[in-house]
């Protein structure tokens, strides 16, 4: 469970498009989730999966992307039965998979790429409310903490003597009550927690509170969001105009 | 009864937890394993109880391989309290919280009354019998999670960390505790930072660092080894400190050194 989840978890990383404006690294996973909307053959699915996968590498964190893949199969899976249950068109079914996990893994490479600080600035550069800010970045990352928190109390559960692979599905779900019930209750104590030590240092003092870092785009984040949307621009002319006609 | 044979653990994340740790745990005795924080004192236990599978090495309890055996069969034998009880509690009532495991062994239904019934008595919890588990001060979480393991009787009890949120009182009657279940012959395995709750006991010593084990014997020669101890980032008890203090001063009631320690290991009185 952990491995899957280290595809969506930020960890510290020192490459070029580590150390990319978050602003950038934002741009250019929107820019590739809205090419997979776009894109109407699996082909060019292909080529934005492609594509995703040459940034990952480059900002070494191929794994992590290949992890958010393994996770995206099973629910890619179940959409893909879905759609041909009731459309029996295995190309558009197929499609609808493939793009969902393009959608899933551009998406991917913006949360490992980047911390949850920056993530809250670029928020608050769109001025979005401080508290929807802070509260969805303290989400994201608390993420981890959930899940060690998960897997402590599994192992103290099995401890004594709960087999959750046992039994049918029914017998299954009922057997994750002891373990949802201590995790759901440690998070809202731990958010209550959270909530006092932080009105304790003055959260909410001020109005306008100073940030540690501004932000300011070199050259190099220009030109990388220069490029991409230029790649934007090229893969949706060509995917209307260009290649479309591969494919009949 | 536990055998650790040149066990090596490597977490998924690349981090060696465990490197080449050999310790047998015979059946009866009182083991306490320190060690400074991710010196592998958790994961250690862990692998007792099948949680975790050994990188490399095997882990044995009563000659069968934990690797061919389920944590739920070897949970019938060996009852772990975790460090934190809020990661086990979730019943709607004290009582229910006992019998759970109770339950998942298939105990009938008068014993598990017989042995909720004991387990809260020991613990003085019987009050809260039909109060939510969840409703509890820290420290009587802790002693529910301590009577939710001790009523189904395994033969090996783990206590990570059992001190942790407990008053003096508390702490005396855990002490208490540890020792009834010694002298009934159960093995004890104590997980903790905490010496001078330890050092009473009298216990078997290991001590872990960074993944092995650099000293193991009994808690008089352990707390001796002033070096180990500083190298693993473990406080010797205040006794010894007391004793070292007293030998080096020119009125020493010891002629020197050797004898602060023949007086802790004998337990002779000074001149």
């Amino acid at each position: 469970m952990m491995w899957l989840s280290g595809g969506f978890i930020f960890r510290s990383g020192n490459s070029r498009f580590h150390r990319l404006d978050p602003r950038v690294k934002l741009l250019i996973s929107i820019l590739t989730f809205a090419t997979a909307l776009i894109a109407r053959y699996i082909y060019e699915i292909g080529l934005v999966v492609a594509f995703i996968l040459v940034v990952a590498a480059a900002a070494t964190v191929l794994t992590r992307i290949a992890r958010t893949m393994a996770l995206t199969a099973t629910f890619s899976a179940f959409i893909f039965v879905v759609n041909f249950l009731f459309t029996r068109n295995l190309e558009s079914s197929s499609l609808y998979a493939f793009r969902f996990v393009a959608i899933v893994v551009s998406t991917s490479l913006f949360f490992v790429t980047t911390t949850p600080d920056e993530l809250e600035r670029v928020m608050k550069m769109f001025r979005l409310p401080r508290d929807v800010v802070f509260a969805f970045v303290t989400a994201v990352r608390f993420v981890p903490v959930m899940m060690l928190d998960a897997l402590q109390i599994m192992d103290a559960q099995k401890s004594r003597g709960l087999e959750l692979d046992k039994g049918n599905i029914l017998r299954r779900a009922r057997n994750m009550i002891p373990i949802l019930i201590p995790l759901v209750v440690n998070a809202v104590v731990r958010s209550g927690e959270l909530a006092e030590a932080m009105e304790s240092r003055a959260y909410g003092a001020s109005e306008r509170p100073t940030s540690l870092v501004e932000y300011r785009a070199k050259r190099v984040d220009k030109v990388v969001a220069l490029a991409a949307v230029v790649v934007f621009l090229l893969a949706a002319y060509s995917f209307y105009s260009l290649l479309a006609p591969i494919a009949l | 009864m536990i055998e650790f044979r040149d066990v090596a653990y490597v977490h998924p994340t690349g981090v060696r937890a465990l490197d080449g740790v050999t310790l047998g745990i015979r059946g009866g005795e009182t083991v306490a394993i320190v060690g400074e924080n991710g010196a592998g004192k958790t994961t250690l236990v862990k692998h007792a109880t099948g949680l975790l599978k050994p990188t490399s090495g095997t882990v044995t309890v009563d000659g069968v391989d934990t690797r061919d055996t389920s944590t739920a069969a070897l949970s019938r034998k060996i009852g772990v309290a975790f460090q934190n009880p809020d990661h086990q509690l979730f019943s709607e009532s004290v009582e229910e919280e006992v019998a759970f495991a109770l339950r998942n062994f298939g105990f009938s239904r008068e014993l598990v009354e017989g042995r909720v019934s004991w387990g809260l008595e020991l613990f003085g919890l019987a009050e809260y019998r039909r109060s939510s588990p969840l409703i509890l001060s820290g420290g009587e979480k802790k002693r529910l999670t301590l009577a939710c393991i001790l009523a189904w009787d395994p033969a090996v009890v783990i206590l990570d960390e059992p001190t942790v949120g407990q008053d003096a009182l508390q702490k005396e009657k855990l002490g208490e505790t540890i020792r009834m279940l010694s002298s009934t012959g159960k093995t004890v395995v104590v997980v903790s930072h905490d010496i001078e709750f330890l050092w009473p006991l009298q216990p078997r010593v290991v001590v872990m660092k960074a993944g092995r084990v650099v000293a193991d014997g009994p808690a008089k020669s352990v707390m001796m080894m002033g070096q180990a101890l500083d190298s693993a980032r473990v406080a010797e008890p205040h006794l010894v400190t007391l004793y070292r203090a007293l030998a080096q001063r020119p009125d020493s009631p010891f002629v020197g050194p050797h004898e602060a320690r023949a007086w802790i290991e004998g337990g002779s009185a000074p001149h």
